[in-house]
């Protein structure tokens, strides 16, 4: 009885909550030398907001092309992409790097820290970029929380695996975003460090209310999200 | 067993380094093209100098006119003396002087003051005459009032073979055209002149002032002598004739050899900062390539490589290409020779011809090994960064230079071998070492700059627009290129501005009208009873005309407080023209207008029957002459002591009446003299050269614009070659500059990268880059425009002699054109940086 009440309460908050994204028959195909391949293949995608996803497949299946489709860091060949309904796909480059400046925070494997700048600097750059005062201020407090305090002014190659990625988790984080993309977050790390990254992440999405689309091989980190999506072949099955 | 192994491991290494070169060496184009050019510069310049020095040296004989040469200058002198040296000898005399040469039979007649050189049959001793038609010369020897001109003076006034002209008020025919005459050394090498028989002198009337005359007597020595033997000999004949000069075959051309010198140690210097600022663009280069490998160099060491060998790898690809372009470099150059050698023999008489020099392709060689292993030093070092571990973490630091005081110490002992290999045996010693020093200086200047531009914004904490903080952050970064990128952009917009500013300056003085004050005429070798008689000439065609009449004496220096000066004051000193035959000298009651007295007092009037003479201050300064210093002169024979009593700043460039001596007038007035006039007229068109010739016959006129004109056309061929080599520096410049930019650019690439996927608008980042460049130009403009300023200034007024002018407009208008290049330069090896494809960086592509 009260599973099933909790059922329907689950479907009338799914049906309640707004959609955030939308892809729309989108095709990626990529052109190297004369043949002509095809990425990802009529792929149809909704999602809501405070959804966590994880997108699971074989490699060279598609998987990161999707992440970067939907942080517009490319256009699709075709079909339409919607984020929080509107058309991404119809803005200028400059336009969707201002959705993704407020709005989108990526995560990579290797991290993507700037080499030249400190940790804090890193994380406190996004902060500049969206006009925040005091943004060294917020920066230092979200590395305390992760446990980065004595890490502050330590450039990405003094830091471990492990710390960089937390390093480029608060810079995802720091703007509070509506979605989050991480592609395999913890696939350059060890078992420890894994377990803490996943912990930070779901536990943030959980706090803050912000939507997780991630890339991931690792099937207990799948396991945690509300959705599971497979591609195979460049198709979502 | 040790010595096979090593030979293994470096024939590994050579094996690798081909195969390695082969792949790469589209990625180090520039590394190739930037030497090349540098190498070809340096291997044109050594060829030519060498080839035209082997010339000079190979036909001394030809160029002198004989074994030796008595020089009499203005006086027939002793033919006793003369004729003792006959009768073991051959000599052939040559007497050369120059007057008023003018058309007839024209509707305008024209005139030029023109120089003559009259001949005996047994000229010349050496060599050949190459003139047309064919029997010409002949008919000149035996033929009384004919001539051979030769082209230049014929397109000057138009004249043709068979055409009746005038010398002086006597009528000549020209019989054919000089080609070339093998005696180029002591004889005017460019302008107008004419050859005719030693009969000619009896026709005509000289004077020894006016007519620059000048004696000659070339000796060649009978075959079966010991030239060392009659050389003494001769000698012997002279030793108490103290108006003789006896020139060498090895001292001749000296003039044209110090000319050569001269501007081939500019050019060569031009060279070496071409080489140098190219070293710096091979550092960056190659900081960038080993940057691009950073990943491979890991792995190679993480397999066991050590880095010394993966250095040897990288210094042997170097190697092996440096061979290459000095082969190729040396072997285009000696291609150019025929051209050089095309322009020399119809602008100089002078044929030179290529030939292989090992000991130059050495020279280039070594020139280009030295530069390049001192800028890859640093740059190879920098593989000892590379760590094995960054495999595992994945992340890759850009590779800073890296020195330690092993590798100063060596970089300093190669750059000093450098500067030795370029100083030694230049013209000019002080010039050559001041120039490096004033590189090394700059260098050092922008260096500090740099660090002083990171040092202010690190403290600087401002603004919250975010591409200014990014770009200043990029500047204050750790392990931040801005001083290689100022260094580089310093030293090759200073180059630039210093070559632009020469540049600039010659073009001025080659448009440059004649200065307003200069007058329109020189007449030279008025008589004192002719005196008055000339300026109502003069004012009888143009009542409107200023006439400025002194008195003019020949002197020479015989002795200085006692001492012959030809013992110690050598050719090479600027002001040698003094001493070096007699000069003409005047006398006035007034300190000249334009001749300011620097030291000294004007003339002493209690002491009228003492020599008081006011010397030129240069010339004291390079004679080392104080006041009180006392002069021996000869006067016309007669040996007078003058002493000095004050200095003048005399500038002969105002093209106004300038002595480098003048005497006291109350002694001076009782001496044989003649007159020096200028005129400047109000109508210059009534003056009417050819009416004034009828009066005067013996009259040398000089118009200025003539002059002028002459000097305009030398300046025009030293401009050529400066425009040249700018260019060519220029090129190299803007190589580096970019070469630069490719230094950052994988950083670059990556941070644009990450940029973008925060969020960064394409505006931001294009602005960050402009913001940055702005940062650095500024600091750097301002001090290239300085040294710029210097540079140039000293070669236009040192080297060239000329005068530098300082223009704000051209300053303006050429920083902005620098900048504007090089913001466009930047923008454009940029451009690729500024706006990354996402999809293959993130694929690692």
């Amino acid at each position: 009885m009260v599973s099933r009440q909790i059922i329907i309460i689950l479907i009338i908050k799914l049906l309640f909550m707004s959609t955030l994204l939308k892809l729309k028959k989108v095709n990626l195909k990529y052109q190297t030398g004369k043949d002509n391949i095809s990425v990802l293949k009529n792929i149809n995608l909704t999602t809501k907001k405070k959804e966590t996803i994880s997108i699971v497949g074989e490699s060279g299946s598609g998987k990161t092309s999707l992440i970067m489709l939907i942080g517009g860091l490319e256009r699709p060949t075709s079909g339409k992409i919607f984020f929080q309904d509107e058309e991404i796909t119809k803005l200028t480059e400059d336009e969707v790097s201002k959705i993704r400046k407020k709005n989108i925070g990526i995560i990579f494997q290797s991290f993507y820290l700037i080499p030249n700048y400190t940790a804090l600097e890193n994380v406190a750059l996004i902060l500049e970029l969206n006009k925040f005062k005091n943004s060294e201020k917020q920066a230092k407090s979200l590395l305390d929380r992760f446990g980065l305090k004595h890490r502050f002014n330590n450039l990405p190659s003094q830091l471990s695996g492990g710390e960089q990625q937390r390093v480029a988790i608060a810079r995802a984080i720091a703007m509070k975003p509506e979605l989050i993309l991480a592609d395999e977050p913890t696939g350059n790390l060890d078992t420890e460090n894994s377990n803490m990254i996943s912990k930070i992440l779901f536990r943030y999405v959980k706090e803050e209310g912000s939507s997780l689309i991630m890339v991931t091989h690792d099937l207990k980190l799948a396991n945690r999200s509300t959705r599971k999506i497979k591609i195979k072949d460049g198709k979502i099955k | 067993m040790e010595k096979s192994n090593s030979f293994y491991q470096l024939k590994l290494i050579l094996i690798y380094a081909l195969k390695e070169l082969k792949k790469n060496y589209k990625k180090i184009s520039s590394i190739i093209f930037t030497l090349f050019i540098s190498l070809f510069i340096l291997s044109v310049i050594l060829t030519i100098e060498d080839s035209l020095k082997k010339e000079l040296n190979d036909n001394a004989k030809e160029l002198l006119g004989g074994d030796l040469e008595i020089d009499y200058n203005r006086n027939q002198g002793n033919l006793d003396l003369i004729n003792q040296v006959k009768e073991f000898t051959t000599i052939s005399t040559m007497i050369e002087f120059s007057t008023m040469f003018s058309t007839t039979n024209r509707k305008k007649n024209k005139s030029l003051f023109t120089r003559i050189k009259t001949v005996d049959e047994k000229y010349p001793l050496y060599g050949k005459v190459i003139y047309e038609p064919a029997d010409a010369y002949e008919r000149m020897q035996r033929e009384p009032k004919t001539i051979l001109i030769n082209e230049s003076l014929s397109k000057t006034l138009d004249i043709k073979i068979n055409e009746i002209v005038k010398i002086q008020d006597q009528q000549f025919t020209v019989i054919g055209k000089i080609k070339s005459v093998p005696d180029v050394s002591g004889f005017v090498a460019f302008g107008d002149w004419v050859l005719t028989g030693k009969q000619t002198l009896e026709i005509l009337k000289l004077n020894g002032i006016g007519s620059f005359l000048n004696y000659e007597y070339k000796v060649k020595f009978n075959k079966d002598d010991n030239p060392e033997i009659i050389e003494k000999k001769i000698k012997n004949i002279f030793k108490d004739d103290q108006k003789v000069k006896i020139r060498y075959p090895e001292n001749s051309a000296s003039g044209l050899k110090r000319i050569i010198g001269n501007f081939s140690q500019f050019l060569s210097l031009v060279s070496i900062s071409a080489m140098l600022i190219a070293g710096i663009g091979i550092a960056n280069t190659l900081l960038s390539f080993i940057n691009q490998n950073n990943m491979s160099i890991a792995v190679r060491k993480a397999l066991g490589f050590f880095s010394g060998d993966i250095k040897k790898l990288y210094y042997f690809q170097l190697f092996i290409l440096l061979f290459i372009i000095t082969v190729f470099a040396y072997s285009s150059s000696l291609f150019i020779v025929p051209l050089a050698d095309k322009y020399l023999s119809s602008n100089f008489g002078l044929n030179i011809n290529f030939s292989f020099s090992f000991f130059n392709f050495f020279k280039i060689f070594l020139v280009g090994l030295l530069v390049l292993v001192i800028f890859a030093i640093p740059t190879i070092s920098s593989i000892d960064q590379v760590k094995a571990s960054s495999l595992f973490r994945n992340v890759f630091q850009n590779l800073k230079f890296y020195y330690s005081k092993k590798l100063i110490a060596i970089s300093i002992i190669m750059l000093s071998i450098l500067i030795l290999t370029f100083t030694y045996g230049s013209e000019n010693l002080n010039y050559s070492l001041g120039y490096f020093g004033a590189f090394f200086i700059c260098l050092i200047i922008f260096f500090l700059v740099s660090k002083l531009i990171i040092f202010s914004f690190k403290k600087l904490r401002l603004s919250s627009n975010i591409s200014l903080k990014v770009s200043i952050k990029n500047i204050t970064q750790t392990k931040s290129i801005t001083p290689i990128t100022i260094m580089s952009l310093g030293l090759g917009v200073t180059l630039l501005l210093t070559l632009a500013l020469v540049g600039t300056n010659f073009k001025r003085e080659i448009a440059k009208s004649i200065p307003d004050i200069a007058p329109d005429y020189f007449f030279v070798g008025i008589q004192k009873e002719e005196k008055k008689k000339f300026e109502e000439g003069v004012l009888s065609m143009d009542p409107g005309a200023k006439i400025e009449i002194v008195p003019m004496v020949s002197s020479g220096i015989v002795k200085i407080n006692g001492v012959n000066p030809d013992s110690y004051i050598k050719p090479d000193n600027d002001s040698y023209w003094v001493i070096e035959s007699e000069r003409r000298s005047s006398w006035t009651k007034k300190v000249p207008e334009d001749n300011l007295i620097v030291d000294g007092e004007w003339w002493d009037l209690s002491r009228p029957n003492r020599l008081q003479i006011s010397l030129d201050a240069k010339v004291a300064k390079d004679f080392n002459i104080y006041l009180g210093d006392i002069f021996t002169l000869n006067i016309y024979g007669r040996e007078i002591e003058g002493e000095i009593v004050n200095f003048r700043q005399v500038d002969y460039r105002d093209l106004n009446i300038n002595f480098a001596m003048l005497f006291n007038p109350d002694f001076a007035i009782n001496m044989p003299h003649e007159y020096l006039a200028t005129a400047k007229f109000e109508r210059l068109d009534q003056f009417d050269e050819i009416k004034m010739l009828k009066i005067f016959p013996s009259l040398s006129m000089i118009k200025i614009a003539d002059y002028l004109n002459k000097v305009t056309n030398v300046l025009n061929k030293v401009f050529i070659a400066v425009t040249i080599i700018s260019a060519v520096t220029i090129v190299i410049g803007l190589i580096v500059i970019s070469s630069a930019i490719i230094v950052q650019g994988k950083v670059r690439e990556y941070q644009n990268l990450v940029f973008k996927i925060l969020g960064f608008s394409k505006k931001e980042i294009i602005l960050s880059s402009l913001i940055e460049f702005i940062i650095i130009f500024k600091s750097v403009i301002i001090i290239a425009v300085f040294f710029g300023i210097i540079g140039s200034k000293f070669i236009i007024e040192d080297i060239f002699e000329l005068f530098w002018e300082f223009d704000l407009k051209v300053l303006f208008y050429l920083g902005f054109s620098v900048g504007l290049v090089t913001l466009v330069l930047i923008l454009f090896t940029n451009i690729k940086y500024l706006n990354p494809k996402v999809y293959p960086l993130i694929r690692n592509q």
